[in-house]
């Protein structure tokens, strides 16, 4: 009975190593200390800015997903699914504020 | 397994879809980011009305105990990640040891926002106390948002940290296996999700000056 293949989901699977985990979290770190750098120390500098702590928190976000959640070794349905679901959030999210500072 | 009902099921043998299991866990976590993305929408909207407000009250909240909150986050979505390499290499033990840390990290996640919450109350800003009800309209609503949305997070939290729980005690028993080891994916990505959610919260909420 063929029917008894024990594991077909997981026919070519990507196993990152240890190494790849230390990297992600410093890449996360690093941004971290900039964020907090700039907001806490950068009285002088332009104060943190809502645009580019939203930039520097998405950037950790996608290295999150990409690497510690696998998006990058998941089938690229995962990917599009998400952003579709973060288009549609942006779309209607930015659309909205538009419109309102437009009148 | 008889075939003389001449009817046999087409995957008889085994009910397994890991495939499908982690599809169902990431169509879950589109509906939470769903359910955050509302929050942070009333967030950005009441922010915008009440700019100076928000500024002010900002300088309020703990950046370090939140710094090391991030950290702990991140660290934990590290050893949860690695613990599935483990289990992958078919290190079982290795794997229950890393999602230990995991959980304990969440603990600390969870006891460091205890003192910030305790701070805060002890000065009365929860929503209803004295000094929460004096302070001016704007400022009481970014309290009032940084308690709703932090607690629903810690909320998250916790139920992360049951399900490390569970996971850790099936990885002991040896029911998580180098080759089933679908429970153990599902509680990182789930365990992930919340360090994202965390991950807008905190610029948001403390580092905006």
């Amino acid at each position: 009975m063929e029917n008894h293949k024990e594991n077909t989901s997981h026919p070519k699977v990507h196993i990152s190593s240890f190494r790849d985990h230390w990297s992600t979290l410093a890449t996360l770190l690093l941004l971290t200390a900039v964020t907090v750098v700039i907001s806490v120390f950068g009285a002088n500098l332009a104060a943190l800015s809502v645009a580019t702590a939203l930039l520097i928190a998405t950037v950790k976000v996608m290295v999150v997903a990409y690497y510690f959640m696998h998006l990058k070794y998941e089938k690229k349905i995962y990917t599009y699914l998400l952003l579709l679901v973060v288009l549609l959030f942006l779309a209607f999210t930015i659309l909205t504020a538009i419109e309102y500072y437009n009148r | 397994m008889e075939h003389t009902t001449g009817f046999v099921l087409p995957n008889s043998g085994h009910n397994r879809d890991d495939e499908s299991s982690r599809m169902g866990m990431w169509l879950f976590l589109f509906t939470e980011l769903l359910l955050f993305g509302g929050l942070f929408i009333v967030y950005m909207v009441y922010r915008m009305l009440n700019h100076e407000a928000f500024l002010l009250s900002s300088f309020e909240l703990n950046v370090t105990m939140g710094t090391v909150n991030t950290v702990v986050l991140l660290v934990s979505s590290m050893t949860v990640a690695m613990s599935i390499t483990a289990v992958q290499r078919g290190n079982n033990a290795l794997s229950a040891k890393l999602l230990a840390i995991t959980l304990g990290l969440s603990l600390v996640f969870l006891v460091i926002k205890y003192f910030e919450w305790s701070a805060k109350i002890h000065h009365g800003l929860f929503p209803g106390m004295d000094l929460y009800k004096a302070l001016p309209k704007g400022e009481s609503l970014f309290f009032f948002l940084y308690f709703i949305m932090t607690g629903l997070h810690a909320l998250h939290i916790i139920i992360g940290a049951v399900l490390m729980g569970v996971t850790i005690y099936r990885t002991k028993k040896g029911l998580i296996n180098s080759d089933n080891y679908t429970l153990t994916e599902n509680t990182g990505l789930y365990w992930h999700l919340v360090d994202l959610i965390w991950i807008y919260l905190f610029p948001l909420f403390y580092l905006i000056h």
